[in-house]
């Protein structure tokens, strides 16, 4: 691949990647969603130290994400607002269709309705940090997500979130 | 306009008709401490599970009651426990979460408990092996044999869970337990058992409010999966609360329809074949064990929750998931699934538990209106019943020798404090 070729690629894909992390933040999940391939599979996995074991925390294909978009409205989500910064690090073209990056994630966290709204709301603080292992594919001439497995390092996440980074 | 104030609500309850708790027992540092005194230090507490200590010279650490305590496998395979602390100076022994002993540490040697201050050593039994250049600082005055670990009471049972006492001479486990195991038993020790799942929340709530959770169900309300699959479905407001003397109580077995969650591509349209030996399809039962430990085994999974207690107004809840030692990759895999849609940190109904006892905290916070929290539910000990935290409290009240629902009688300290408090007109502080 020629060195601009590769510049081109990483433009694209690190849009693709920040233009994901903004609807997500934004909750404009169906417009996340579009950004996915057919066979999108989103996993959330974490090392346990304390029981030396990798562990799966969420693992659904493209059909499962959209279920569960659907569904939150039914559960009590937490209303805060959450501030994902991704940079990409790593990113590897393995072939003219196919392609995978490692990027480093940290999220924010901004209080709405956990906590005493009246003191809390409006705070900031970290609520997590990991990577996202990302693959990539061509469709239509458009790159699209087939794969993240988000990877966190972060295991103590509060009452957890219905949410997903 | 209509109005009550807490007091008024308390004067029209009648402690037999009504039972309630009075809010002071979640909020207050003398109550807490006396708690740490008289019964986190004085139970039997499930501290890890032995799938967590596979082999020969693994250990796990762990803390109760404010004490740094070890678990450790010795050679002999025997699983004993230790207070975490080095006699000669008081520091951490060890300090990772888990991990074993083969390897020596920066100032040690292989299958020995190094402290890596002075590098005193010990073995997998707690006893001295290495204090450095004794002999020249210590001369005649100190043995190797004088400074042993402290060891503590510790057992495996039910299934294979790590059980561990602060006090040195404990009522046996299978007393303390009676027969609280009696419906869930079977199913644990059937085969063995196996941890797949940890995690860990600090959660700014009162431990027992927390427990309280897993000790009632009528909040299932607040649960869509679990209004959709188990309270609309048959045979749900049949589940019968069982209490056991300790504090302990069970509640019986129902069929879950996991097909009415309107998720079906998530992992419920799939044939839910996979159960726990002895369980029916897709069975449900739950045991709670005082002071704040829950098994709660549902479907293809098993969850223990188990409550460290930080302060009042804190606590350490760690979650485990198990399941079966022989399971198949695809079967670890569905029961992992399973395990996480509704418990894991990003699952359905966890973040909703953790959000309700929150919310709790912040409605009663120490010197605000009292509250008397009601545990006054009666269904003929069915799923709605507020059993389990009536006898909860009982327990509590033996142990503490204090009433729950009146823990600062007349004449006490507190008692003429907020009274001092209540009685006072608005402005009379300046």
């Amino acid at each position: 691949m020629s060195r601009s070729s590769a510049a081109e690629l990483r433009a694209e894909l690190t849009n693709l990647i920040a233009r994901g992390a903004f609807l997500l933040d934004e909750r404009r999940f169906g417009e996340w969603i579009d950004l996915t391939a057919p066979e999108f599979r989103y996993r959330i996995q974490a090392y346990s130290p304390d029981i030396r074991r990798d562990m799966t925390w969420l693992d659904h294909d493209r059909a499962g994400m959209v279920a569960l978009i659907e569904l939150l409205p039914k559960h009590h989500v937490d209303g805060a607002d959450l501030l994902r910064q991704v940079s990409v690090g790593e990113l590897h073209s393995e072939s003219a269709t196919e392609a995978s990056s490692v990027s480093s994630l940290a999220i924010f966290y901004t209080a709405r309705d956990i906590g005493d709204s009246h003191v809390d709301g409006g705070s900031s603080r970290l609520f997590l940090v990991g990577r996202y292992h990302d693959r990539f594919r061509t469709e239509g001439g458009k790159w699209r997500l087939s794969e993240r497995s988000v990877r966190l390092q972060t295991r103590q996440l509060g009452v957890g979130s219905h949410l997903f980074p | 306009m209509t109005s009550q104030t807490s007091r008024q609500w308390r004067q029209s309850l009648g402690s037999s008709l009504l039972p309630f708790v009075d809010s002071r027992i979640y909020t207050e540092r003398d109550i807490f401490e006396d708690e740490l005194q008289k019964i986190w230090r004085k139970s039997w507490l499930l501290v890890a599970h032995e799938s967590e200590l596979q082999e020969t010279l693994d250990f796990r650490t762990t803390t109760i009651a404010r004490e740094p305590v070890a678990i450790v496998r010795g050679e002999d395979g025997v699983v004993r426990a230790f207070l975490n602390v080095c006699p000669h100076r008081g520091a951490l022994l060890l300090r990772e979460p888990a991990g074993d002993l083969r390897q020596a540490n920066p100032s040690g040697s292989p299958k020995r408990i190094t402290c890596m201050f002075h590098a005193w050593q010990f073995d997998a039994k707690g006893q001295c092996l290495s204090i450095p250049r004794r002999n020249a600082g210590y001369q005649e005055r100190l043995q190797c044999s004088d400074v042993s670990l402290h060891q503590l009471p510790c057992e495996v049972g039910y299934g294979g869970f790590v059980w561990v006492h602060l006090d040195a001479n404990p009522i046996p486990l299978r007393e303390a337990m009676g027969d609280a195991f009696g419906a869930l038993g079977p199913h644990l020790e059937a085969e063995p058992l196996e941890v797949f799942h940890h995690h860990k929340a600090i959660v700014h709530t009162n431990y027992k409010l927390w427990h309280e959770t897993n000790s009632e169900f009528y909040h299932d309300y607040m649960h869509h999966f679990n209004r959709v699959t188990s309270m609309q479905q048959a045979g749900y407001h049949d589940r019968h609360y069982e209490a056991f003397p300790g504090g302990h109580a069970t509640v019986s077995s129902m069929e879950v329809k996991y097909t009415a969650y309107e998720h079906e591509q998530v992992n419920l349209a799939e044939e839910r074949d996979l159960s726990f030996p002895l369980l029916e399809r897709n069975g449900w039962k739950l045991l709670d064990l005082f002071p704040g430990i829950t098994l709660n085994l549902r479907g293809s999974a098993l969850r223990i929750d188990t409550a460290t207690p930080l302060s009042e107004d804190r606590v350490l809840i760690e979650f485990r998931g198990l399941g079966l030692k022989r399971d198949t990759a695809a079967e670890r895999e569905r029961r992992v699934r399973d395990h996480n849609t509704i418990w894991g940190p990003f699952g359905r109904n966890l973040p909703e538990d953790l959000l309700g006892v929150t919310n709790q905290t912040l409605g009663m916070r120490p010197g605000s209106e009292g509250l008397h929290v009601l545990q006054a539910r009666r269904e003929d000990s069915r799923i709605h019943d507020e059993i389990g935290l009536r006898h909860y409290y009982a327990e509590w009240s033996r142990r503490l020798g204090r009433d729950a629902s009146d823990p600062y009688p007349e004449g006490s300290v507190h008692s003429i404090a907020a009274q001092a408090l209540a009685s006072a007109p608005l402005g009379a502080a300046e």
